[in-house]
């Protein structure tokens, strides 16, 4: 794209295929489609309780052998991608506890991502919530429902962000 | 945002996310727009793969799709010139919706982004807002893409506006996520594609 010759802007209109067919008539009303596209998500809600697990299972697992000492450089990148996808997933499927506390991990993730921190507590915490929300009794819940619980975790992710590298080895 | 029917049968819709059950989900929803064809990949080189094997209508693309991000695989579908889907409408969903990653995504010549977790409602408001506002295509030698002049709705509150002031311009730094109205307002062209 960027060549090194002489290169005028130029403006140009484009109708591409995508913008001409959608105009066409028998399209559905916004509404109705919204209606209908919920209730297409609400099909595939059942097969949310698998993924979670699996999910759940290999974000235990990654946190799990970092604890040991096991896990290679790139396992906080993959956990927080896990997270993240809980997070997406479970706020589009409006379990908003979940996806709170997804989100919260993930920002812890990325301060010790970034600060290269040794906080497995702040994880840990985190995943001892996800686990307990993840559980059907608790998944229909939002964050100002549990008050202490989201209170805590702020918490902790504020401790985690103010922490200076390396205080974790002082306080062990 | 008032919004006429839109109809996407027969449309072809590639949507790319590496999380199956997010592509499940989108897929869904655009079902329940009415589409009938859509196609799911999990990353760059199966997208680039769909691209060649057949004619993709639009583009819906996680901004964090491996290997090396949606905005990435924005640029590159836009930079190469011997491309036929050079011009096809790209939306980027984003997890992150600072500011800074708002405006990286319309620098790699994304016509749209939507925050994650995505709605039913969302979706379709985005949807419709590609398809039925079109932006005239820039093609400069740095950039090519939909044109990333905006409109300034407005200045924070009890700001006002001097003859002399510089025009709303943030650095590209972190901050807060923003709302998905502030996004599309990132994306408020200037000038419509039909102008």
């Amino acid at each position: 794209m960027a060549g090194t010759r002489k290169h005028d802007a130029r403006l140009f209109a484009v109708e591409t295929r995508f913008q001409k067919l959608a105009k066409r008539p028998g399209g559905i009303p916004r509404d109705a489609a919204i209606e209908r596209a919920q209730s297409a998500i609400d099909d595939v809600k059942p097969e949310f309780d698998g993924w979670l697990d699996t999910e759940l299972q290999e974000l235990a697992s990654l946190i799990k052998s970092a604890e040991l000492g096991k896990a290679d450089s790139a396992w906080i990148e993959r956990a927080n991608l896990h997270s993240r996808q809980l997070c997406d997933s479970a706020g589009t499927l409006q379990f908003e506890l979940l996806s709170f506390i997804a989100n919260s991990l993930c920002d812890v993730l990325d301060v010790i991502q970034r600060d290269n921190h040794d906080n497995m507590e702040s994880i840990t915490c985190h995943m001892d919530a996800l686990m307990l929300a993840g559980q059907k009794s608790y998944r229909r819940l939002r964050p100002e429902q549990v008050p202490e619980l989201t209170k805590g975790l702020r918490r902790v992710v504020e401790h985690v962000t103010i922490l200076p590298p390396g205080a974790e080895e002082d306080h062990s | 945002m008032t919004t006429p029917n839109m109809n996407l049968r027969d449309l072809v819709i590639l949507v790319a996310d590496q999380s199956s059950y997010m592509t499940m989900l989108i897929h869904s929803m655009l079902r329940g727009f009415g589409s009938n064809r859509v196609l799911e990949v999990r990353n760059s080189l199966s997208v680039f793969q769909a691209l060649i094997g057949q004619k993709v209508d639009i583009l819906i693309c996680d901004s964090r799709l491996p290997p090396h991000g949606g905005l990435a695989l924005t640029n590159t579908i836009r930079g190469k010139t011997d491309n036929e889907h050079r011009t096809i409408p790209i939306l980027i969903m984003a997890s992150d919706s600072r500011e800074s990653t708002i405006k990286q995504a319309r620098d790699a010549g994304a016509n749209m982004v939507i925050a994650k977790p995505i709605s039913p409602a969302n979706l379709y408001d985005r949807l419709s807002w590609v398809a039925f506002n079109p932006r005239k295509f820039v093609d400069t030698a740095s950039y090519f893409g939909p044109d990333r002049r905006y409109k300034i709705e407005g200045f924070p509150k009890g700001i006002g506006r001097r003859k002399g002031d510089n025009a709303v311009e943030v650095a590209a730094e972190s901050g807060p996520a923003l709302a998905q109205n502030d996004i599309d307002n990132l994306f408020s062209a200037v000038r419509t594609g039909e102008d």
